[in-house]
């Protein structure tokens, strides 16, 4: 009895999952998926791992940078939102609700032209938080964060300032400050 | 250069003994294909059909067939198992898509309890582990991974909203998933 060593990686396993093949090449996957173990037992993992990064998203433990169109999609979903929209050294009175799933933040800001941008989180209690190189589209003109939820829920009252900082090699540059007065729900 | 390397000679071996066995069921041979093809017809219709009950149905459909198939000596090459489960799926998924209701008739004729009741589940991951790990993942990669996973989005349009190319994405995404599994292992060797 022979068997040959699959070399197959995961991201071409990966790639055919999410349909990125050109369709003779995922034939050939598929033929392969269909005879090769090892193959489906790798994918099956990766797609738990992917499961619980959607779980893990969908109950607000860890916070992320995404484009609005992103946020979109949430909504469509049925997720409750409750967004704030700032302009650069622009204010606000926030919270999140018992039935909210997540807060949105939309830092307006001239993002034209920034080759990297970070974001500076200061928290009167918790200290400085910094962001390194977050994703954005400069054509965009705003940053939307989504913050951790069960962060927020476990908040007092408290003030918290956010910076957008656009980074080149030889200097850093503030592109707008906000400022969030948050309380926790009644 | 991809080496489709493959791994019939188990269920061709298997297969062949139930061909052997002609109309007789040798169930528990029978019930060893099963569990070997049926994770592979699973995420083959999961890819597919994007629905885990859809998914199951068709890997029911082609056990069921492949069974009747070996059983009658239809299938006249054994070693060939892979392929016609595969090609059994093709024309399902196709069958299902059309409306057509192929498996309420092809079921009445097999026994239910003959087909794996589960797959095997991977191990259950540490999701305290796997929180701090994502909270670790640099900006980019997290990003990139959320819309990815959310609803499982090609490079293509995550590189759109994102303002990226597919491939920088494609990039940005295994590093995240390498680092994240890293961060997920180190774990369990400490543990």
């Amino acid at each position: 009895m022979t068997r040959t060593e699959c070399t197959m990686n995961r991201d071409e396993l990966f790639a055919w999952w999410l349909g990125e093949l050109d369709s003779a090449t995922e034939e050939r996957l598929d033929a392969h998926v269909f005879a090769c173990a090892d193959c489906a037992v790798r994918l099956t993992a990766l797609l738990a791992l992917g499961d619980a990064i959607r779980r893990e998203t969908l109950s607000g433990s860890f916070g992320f940078v995404v484009p609005a169109a992103f946020v979109g999609r949430l909504h469509a979903a049925g997720l409750r939102l409750r967004e704030y929209t700032l302009e650069p050294g622009g204010s606000v009175n926030c919270t999140i609700g018992p039935g909210d799933d997540f807060v949105v933040s939309h830092l307006h800001a001239p993002l034209a032209g920034v080759p990297r941008l970070d974001v500076i989180l200061d928290d009167p209690t918790l200290g400085r938080f910094r962001l390194d190189d977050v994703p954005f589209d400069p054509q965009a003109g705003a940053l939307t964060v989504v913050p951790s939820a069960q962060f927020l829920r476990s908040l007092g009252v408290t003030q918290q300032r956010m910076r957008l900082i656009a980074v080149t090699d030889a200097q850093e540059r503030v592109l707008g400050e906000y400022t969030f007065n948050h309380t926790p729900s009644s | 250069m991809v080496s489709f390397g493959v791994e019939t000679d188990d269920d061709a071996t298997l297969a062949r003994r139930i061909a052997a066995g002609g109309s007789t069921p040798d169930t528990a041979t029978e019930s060893e294909l099963c569990r070997r093809l049926a994770p592979r017809i699973r995420l083959y219709g999961l890819k597919h059909l994007r629905s885990e009950a859809a998914a199951r149905d068709l890997m029911q459909d082609v056990l069921v067939l492949l069974l009747e198939q070996l059983r009658s000596g239809a299938l006249r090459d054994p070693s060939q198992v892979a392929s016609f489960a595969l090609g059994s799926a093709r024309q399902l998924v196709l069958d299902r898509r059309r409306g057509e209701r192929r498996r309420a008739r092809i079921l009445e004729a097999f026994p239910i309890d003959l087909l794996p009741g589960a797959d095997p589940a991977p191990e259950p991951l540490d999701t305290t582990r796997l929180q701090y790990c994502l909270a670790a993942l640099p900006e980019r990669e997290r990003s990139v991974l959320v819309m990815t996973f959310y609803d499982d989005r090609p490079a293509d349009q995550v590189a759109v909203e994102l303002g990226l190319t597919a491939g920088n994405v494609r990039v940005i995404r295994h590093r995240g998933l390498e680092r994240l599994r890293t961060c997920m292992h180190s774990a369990e060797g400490t543990a």
